[in-house]
């Protein structure tokens, strides 16, 4: 059986990068990915991205970085699956390695969100959410998000200020990731007081709107070093709307995808020593840890106040990047980031928060509300 | 203002826009909204519109400051999750005091302009609830 292994990183930090363009974003991650690797040369190139779905932006969005970062004659595709759309891009290239269709391929996730002013990008985003009929009204980017967090806080009684520790611990961890676009701590007492965005939620509660462009080589038969190997990559369509949902605080995409990891895989995300988890909203992750079975629901952010998830703690480490929050979700190439990062961190050579001794881990993110959710398990070469 | 608004795309889902048109699975009885070509519950595509009733209960609200380019003379929005018989539906909460805002409130559905698109000379109606007025004086 053909093994997947990781032998190329490249990542630029997520911030607002006003001077470059697409193909220059992902051409810089590109590049390092590649020299870190050992070699130029590809089989495939796979492009996850936002980009392409929005006003004015480059279509064969695959074809044009290929041909940008002189791969001409490599096979392409792209891939978009809203927030998660670098792991279903990791998941592309893992079946193509896996089933011998290709032995080198290049997954670069890049996507560019300040080029237009932050009113657009809410028009732009909220298109995550059912857009036939739902986003024809001005839900925004976050208007399901503040719904399902005051649904949260009422069901479980769990207090503004003891939601804060979330968006605080992706904080604490961010600030020592070279990568992330906000490295810094916040006080969780701070985060009900910054400015409302969808109340209850506030701009601490939210992802950074930023660009940023992450890229991965994952070989059949490594010619050099290997990093870590990706020993599984799967996803799971959910229900359209948060409407359809039995349970609006359940996301059924996320349940399945966790019970197929502990089916095929026999783990369950609680034995994962890292967890990259898609936290483009504090209300989206802690659902989104409880429906994969990391907390009893309605406990994700009281297990996060009492340290549970960072270093030191029961375990897993968390967000060890940062997150959504800290990191920073420029919303194509997050994926792409969210792996690599795991894929540090078994290797051991994450530059920001270790966590030692780390053999394996998941990077899992949902799109939107959770029209499907997509992961990508990571383990130490031995 | 941009451009964006489109009439075939309004036109295309007035049932659900301003009917409250569901579709109910006669395989599993089960009503979602809007509706779909196949059941989300048990997958079946045999499928009947229903209109879900105008009254219902107000689930969850949010107060939306970042509002989307077109709307910014709306901000700031108030949205509800509305549980209507068998179904839920997120739609704008209109007519109150953001203050007033209960959840377990009893709401009724009103025909809103949502929003509008005046280069193209396009307005755009839908669904927005406001709190049941109670007879004998119960004040917005």
């Amino acid at each position: 059986m053909v093994e997947a292994y990781v032998t190329g990183i490249g990542m630029i930090r997520v911030g607002r990068h006003f001077g470059e363009g697409l193909r220059s974003l992902a051409a810089r991650a590109a590049f390092e990915a590649l020299e870190s690797s050992g070699s130029r040369d590809v089989d495939a190139v796979i492009v996850a991205s936002t980009a392409s779905y929005r006003g004015a932006a480059q279509l064969d969005l695959a074809g044009h970085i290929a041909g940008s970062l002189g791969l001409r004659g490599a096979q392409t595709l792209a891939v978009e699956a809203g927030d998660a759309s670098g792991l279903a891009a990791v998941e592309a290239a893992w079946s193509m390695v896996k089933s011998g269709a290709a032995s080198r391929v290049l997954v670069v996730g890049v996507d560019k969100l300040t080029d237009y002013v932050s009113s657009r990008v809410y028009r732009e985003l909220q298109r995550l959410y059912e857009a036939e009929l739902q986003a024809l009204y001005d839900i925004g980017h976050a208007g399901l998000a503040g719904l399902l967090a005051r649904l949260y806080m009422e069901r479980y009684g769990v207090d503004r200020e003891t939601l804060s520790y979330w968006p605080a611990m992706d904080h604490a961890h961010g600030k020592h990731n070279p990568y992330a676009m906000l490295q810094f701590a916040i006080d969780p007492k701070a985060v009900a007081k910054a400015l409302t965005v969808a109340e209850p939620l506030t701009l601490l509660d939210s992802f950074p709107i930023g660009d940023g462009a992450a890229a991965i080589v994952i070989e059949g038969e490594p010619r050099g070093e290997a990093l870590a190997r990706v020993a599984l990559a799967l996803s799971a369509a959910g229900y359209p709307s948060l409407t359809m949902a039995e349970d609006p605080l359940k996301m059924d995409s996320a349940a399945v995808t966790a019970a197929r990891m502990r089916e095929v895989s026999g783990y369950t995300i609680s034995d994962m020593d890292v967890v990259e988890l898609g936290d483009p909203f504090t209300s989206i992750g802690v659902i989104l840890a409880e429906s994969l079975g990391l907390s009893q629901p309605g406990k994700a952010a009281v297990d996060a106040a009492e340290g549970r998830f960072t270093v030191g703690g029961e375990g897993p480490v968390v967000n060890a990047s940062g997150g959504f929050k800290a990191r920073g979700h420029p919303i194509g190439a997050t994926g792409v980031y969210m792996v690599a990062e795991v894929a540090m961190q078994v290797s051991g050579s994450f530059p920001g928060l270790k966590v030692d001794g780390a053999r394996r881990g998941v990077a899992v993110a949902a799109s939107g509300d959770g029209s499907s959710t997509h992961l990508v398990l990571v383990e130490e070469v031995r | 203002m941009s451009m964006d608004l489109s009439v075939p795309e309004t036109w295309r889902v007035r049932g659900p826009l301003y009917r409250l048109e569901a579709a109910r699975c006669r395989a599993c009885g089960r009503i979602h909204y809007p509706p779909l070509p196949a059941c989300p519950y048990c997958g079946s595509r045999d499928l009947e519109r229903v209109r879900l009733p105008e009254r219902g209960i107000l689930e969850s609200f949010t107060i939306l400051y970042s509002v989307p380019e077109g709307s910014r003379h709306k901000a700031p929005i108030v949205l509800g999750l509305v549980r209507l018989g068998a179904a839920r539906v997120v739609a704008e909460i209109t007519d109150v005091d953001p203050g007033d805002l209960k959840t377990g409130m009893e709401v009724e559905a009103v025909l809103r302009r949502i929003r509008s698109d005046r280069e193209a000379g396009i307005i755009r109606y839908g669904i927005a609830f406001r709190p049941l007025l109670r007879g004998g004086g119960g004040g917005r």
